[in-house]
Order: structure tokens, then sequence, then C-alpha cells
């Protein structure tokens, strides 16, 4: 196996760049990628938050400001679009649902309203559920509509036996799960999926060895993990694969040393910001995902919250919501090789 | 979000290349404010329409824009007329292959354009068939051109002879695999063909079409030992066996199949692996039909790959304490 170049370099996490990158966000309104990426303002705030409070320092936000903001994106129908006067979308509810969640301030939006909203979107038929209502079905969405209801203590309002049929018939013959009946398997569906049955209770319907080894293999020689085989390297799958990993108790199946150091490398030395890979241009997507990853990798050199793999939102958030409780009903069988 | 955007060296721009950045940037926005209006008065005009056009070709992601697009089409006198609508449909269809240039990627262009075929009078699938072969041509991972492909394929299976158009998404994913045998999205669909191909046939025909697949596996390991799609597939293959005694059969095989590829691939490091999985399963499937000596082998072969293959130490330790569990032999990893 061929040695990453940056194995011998000793880099470190710049946590000062990065928050300086994420307070810059708002400020860019000169720059035509402000513009382009308004229609998922309210993702671009939750991956900004995620990333903020994990590194301890969400100070660095106006919470009166982004709590008004995020209110203001919601719908008559009750969901949330990206930005005011867009429509709504799972996605972006989904979004705002973990925003208000990580500032305790969901009671700020009438509950039955959003839950209206996702209960709205599952095809009866089917199980699945749609993104809005234009019909749109995936995997993604079956996992946001069950975390969205788990928030409200609303899960029995929706055909769960029916969703884990869905997401089984989702299942490959690598372990693995695609974006519905007949997909093709990607790590981040595969994280979709583990998490929604994760919330279900329902990970007994995994092949747990047969997922764990392939995504195992998903790192390559640089220490970073793509999302196929045969496809790039890219940070945000240091989220996808090792939340995954972590979901089944097999984040020790890969080398965590070398993810980190792929991660750090991605890293934009002087405005701060995390890209898709070393030298490319950063986002706050990767910044996200590269810290979440670097937090389940064990990061030592700077004391990381840490991130649960189900929400992508800090332990300590997800706790003190009583939504921990997922970790119990782990399949029994797993729990003595937990990492 | 950004993906390969290269970063390159700050270079102050020059005042031509401020001047056109900023009227760019105006143009955008004013276009975008533009269309939210007209959406927020509920304007539902050709003129509205074209708006919509112009500004989604310059940015596809805007979802908010497509489901404005759909709800002004349909409200279009034209929309009432079946032959008006099969002319807007099918331009709608040329407007998404001008769009799919800019990115292939965008969940909301592929929306859209099965929304537009759904809604077609005179749908032609077998168009949209060749022009996902041009698209896999050009790409043969592509998620998103895979997953319309099998779109388009259940489709087809309504309106022509579902079994035969069945057989020749199977000889596609075959021509896929002998071009690159590392062809993951080729293996997977295949595997979603293969049990519908295998419910049809009598007993003969069955373990042709196994032994088809068998060969096909052999090609594969042989051609790059280390690629994991093949050897999943085998895997996959003794799961939709009909009984253990097959099971016990094609176990026996794959293993007598390594033994050989060792033989040329000394230091292979996936052979390896698949060679002890095929004993833990043998002797799973049939107790005490693994050796003394071929588990004392598994287990130095997991002392090996533990050193070789640092990036898998854990789940080679993982495998070795299982199975000196389970076959009361010692674990040499630790």
């Amino acid at each position: 196996m061929a040695e990453s170049s940056n194995t011998t370099r000793s880099l470190s996490l710049l946590v000062d760049k990065h928050v300086e990158y994420i307070k810059s966000l708002d400020k860019r309104q000169d720059e035509l990628e402000y513009w382009m990426t308004e229609h998922l303002r309210i993702s671009g705030i939750y991956w900004g938050l995620v990333a903020l409070k994990l590194l301890d320092r969400d100070s660095a936000l106006d919470k009166q400001q982004v709590i008004d903001y995020i209110l203001s994106c919601q719908n008559t129908d009750g969901g949330f679009g990206g930005h005011c006067g867009h429509d709504s979308h799972l996605l972006y509810t989904m979004s705002a649902v973990q925003v208000l969640s990580m500032y305790g301030a969901l009671d700020k939006i009438e509950s039955s309203r959003v839950v209206d909203y996702v209960i709205s979107l599952q095809d009866i038929e089917t199980g699945e559920i749609c993104g809005d209502e234009w019909g749109e079905r995936d995997t993604r969405f079956a996992f946001i509509a069950v975390a969205i209801l788990s928030f409200f203590g609303a899960l029995s309002r929706l055909d769960s036996d029916r969703i884990v049929e869905y997401v089984v018939r989702s299942m490959n013959y690598d372990g693995g799960f695609g974006s519905g009946p007949g997909g093709e398997s990607h790590a981040a569906q595969v994280y979709t999926c583990l998490a929604c049955l994760a919330i279900l209770g329902r990970l007994d319907v995994v092949d747990r060895e047969r997922l764990s080894a392939w995504l195992a293999e998903r790192q390559l020689p640089s220490g970073g993990f793509n999302g196929r085989p045969q496809k790039l390297e890219d940070v945000c799958y240091s989220w996808w694969v090792l939340s995954s990993l972590r979901i089944l108790g097999r984040v020790h199946w890969v080398d965590c040393s070398r993810v980190c150091n792929f991660v750090l490398d991605a890293q934009e030395p002087d405005s701060g910001g995390i890209a898709d890979r070393p030298g490319n241009v950063p986002d706050v997507y990767h910044t996200c995902f590269g810290i979440a990853g670097l937090s389940l990798a064990g990061y030592e050199d700077y004391p990381l919250k840490d991130v649960d793999p189900v929400y992508c939102m800090p332990i300590e958030c997800i706790e003190s919501s009583g939504l921990r409780s997922w970790i119990n009903n782990v399949p029994k069988s797993w729990s003595q090789e937990k990492s | 979000m950004m993906h390969g955007k290269r970063r390159v060296a700050a270079k102050e721009p020059t005042q031509d290349e401020k001047e056109e950045a900023r009227q760019q940037l105006e143009q955008y926005c004013a276009l975008n404010s533009r269309v939210m209006d007209l959406k927020a008065q509920s304007v539902f005009t050709a003129d509205a329409l074209d708006a919509t056009r112009q500004l989604l070709e310059l940015n596809t992601e805007l979802h908010t824009v497509w489901n404005y697009r759909r709800t002004i089409i349909k409200k279009l006198d034209a929309w009432k007329d079946t032959e008006r609508r099969q002319k807007m449909l099918e331009q709608e269809l040329e407007f998404l292959m001008k769009v799919i240039r800019n990115n292939i990627k965008s969940y909301w262009m592929w929306n859209h354009r099965m929304w537009a075929l759904s809604l077609l009078p005179r749908a032609t699938w077998r168009k949209e068939l060749s022009l996902v072969d041009k698209l896999i041509g050009m790409d043969a991972r592509n998620y998103h051109a895979w997953d319309y492909r099998r779109f388009v394929i259940a489709r087809l299976k309504d309106t022509e002879d579902s079994d035969a158009v069945d057989e020749q998404e199977f000889a596609f994913t075959t021509a896929q695999i002998n071009r690159d045998c590392a062809n993951h999205s080729a293996w997977h669909n295949r595997s979603k063909l293969l049990p519908a191909i295998l419910t049809r046939v009598d007993q003969q025909r069955r373990e042709e079409v196994l032994q088809t697949e068998n060969e096909l596996i052999q090609n594969a390991i042989y051609t790059d030992p280390e690629d994991q799609n093949a050897w999943l597939y085998y895997d996959w293959l003794l799961d939709i066996q009909k009984s253990d005694e097959d099971r016990i059969r094609l176990l026996h095989n794959k293993i007598a199949a390594i033994r050989e590829l060792l033989e040329l691939e000394e230091d292979g490091k996936r052979p390896l692996v698949e060679l002890v999985s095929g004993f833990a399963e043998l002797g799973r499937l049939q107790p005490g039909s693994v050796t003394d000596a071929e588990k004392e082998e598994c287990m130095e072969i997991l002392r090996t790959l533990k050193g070789v293959d640092s990036y898998h130490a854990g789940r080679y330790a993982d495998m070795s304490s299982t199975l000196s569990k389970r076959w009361n032999v010692s674990d040499l990893c630790v």
C-alpha cells in the first residue's frame, strides 16, 4: 500500500481560521457564489452551526438572528424552504429542525404543522417518503422523515414497518443501500439508511459483516474515503463512511489517523474552511463534514465535541433532546464489539 | 457545494475582470428577483416560463424554480390540447438536454425530465434509452445515469415484452463488465436482474446460467484480484443458492479457485482474506469440514495481513478473534 505523502507532515486543525471562515459566509454578498447558493442557505447555516458547535465556538453566530431567519423560511404547508420565499422540501425542513434543536428553540414552531407536513409526504401504498409535493422518492427522505418526527416524539404517526420494508428493498448484494429499490450502493445513502434504521430500532435487518467490509474498503491510500468503488476520495465521505461504521460499531476497521491527515490536508491554510480534496476551494458543507469526521475519527490535538453518528449533531444536544436512546436499540450481538 | 474546484493562487483581477464579474452578478440577481416576484404574484404566462428557462440555464439547483416552471406549463392553454402538449413537452426535453451539460449531477433536473416524460402523450422510451446509453458511454459509473436507466427500463417493460427487456439489460451489464470488470454499477445492476431470470428457467438452464456467472467472476478475479466487486458478487451468489448443499459445492469451487489464483498472485491481499472467509463459511455450513491445518493456515494468514495491510488491521484482528473462539485455536493477532 502506497504511503500517503501527508503522513510525514504534522498538520493541525486551524480552528480560528475555520471560525472566521464560517462567520464570513454571510458577508460575501459581492460574490456570485453567495447568490447562486441562496436556495440552500438554511442548510448552509446547519453545516456552519454543527462545525462551530463541534469546535465549541458557536458564539460566533448571532443566535437570535439565526432563529428569526429560520422561522422566516417556514411556509404555510408547515415545511421549510431553503430560503425565504422558496418552496418547502424535506431537505430544508430537516436543516431547520436541526438548527432550532441545537439552539433549544423547537418550541418556537408549532410542532403539529411540521409533523403534519412530514406525514403528508408518505406514500401509503408503498411506504416510501417523498421529498416534497412533487413526489421525488429517495431513501434520504425516509431517514429525514423519521429523524424529524423523532424530534417531536411523533414517530407513531408514521407507518414505520412500511419504511423498514422500503429500506430493506433498497439493500444490495454488497450489503449497502441505494437511493431506492434497485439503486446502487453509495456511502451517503448507506448512512441515511442506517441512521433511519437506528432511530426505528431495526438495525437487525442489516448484514453487518458484509456492509462493514464494503465500507472499510472505501478508504484509499491517501487516507480519505470514496463513496463507491473506483471513485475519488472526498472529505465528505469521512463523515458518511465513519458515521456508518460507528453505527455498525466498526470504526476500528479503518485507519483513523490517516483519515485525520487527509481532512487536515484539505484545509484552506489562509482563509480557513475545508475543501473536498487537498488543494481545492473550501465550502461550508465540506467544512462541516470534515470536522464531524475528525470528531468520529478521534482527532486528539483539539478537544472537539463528540458528534452523534445518527443525527450529525453534538451528542450533548442529542442527549438533551432525549434522542440518544437509539444506542440502546442496537442489536445485542453487536454491542460486545462496539468501538 | 464545491466539488473538484482547484484553488488557484490569488491574483488581483484587472479592472475589466472586476467589471465583468460585477455585471454578471447584477444580471443573475436581477433575473432571480424577477422570477421570484413573478412566482409570488402567481403569474403563469409564456413570458414567465421563458424567465425560468433563462434562470435555470444559469443555475440548475433552484428546485423552487423547477417547481414553478412545471406549474406554469400545466396552466398554459397548450396543456389542454394533446398535440400541443406533446410538442411543448418535447421542447421541454430539448431544453433539458441543454441544461444537462451544465450539471449532469443535478437531482432536480433529472426529476424534471422524469416528470416531463411521464406526462408526454406519446413517450418514446427507446429514444430515452439510447440517450442513457450515450451518457453511460461517456461516464460508465454515473450514478444519476444508472438510476435514470432503471427508471426508463421500468417504463419500457410496461410497453414491450418484459422478459426480453430484462435479457437485453442483462446482456448490457455483461458488455459493461467485459469492458471494465471493476464497474460496480454494472455488477450491481446484474445482481438486480439475475434473480428474475433464474426464476424463469428450468433446472438445466439454471445451471448453465450460474456456470456463466462463475466464469464471469473467475475472469474478473484473475484480471484484478484486488478489486472487491466480483468477490462480493461471489458471496451474493452463495446467498441465492437454493440449498446448503449447493452453497457448499460453490464454496469448494471458490476455495479451489483461490488456491489456483494464489499460485500466480503470491502477494494478493484480497484472495487471502477471501480464502479465510471461505473456510469460515464452509465451517459454519458444514461443521467439521475444515481441517486443523486449514484452520491454522487461516490464523496465520490473518496475522500476516494485519502486518502488511495496516489500514484494515482492526478487521483482521476481529476476524481472528472470532475464528479462534469458534475453532478453538490460538489467536495470532493479539
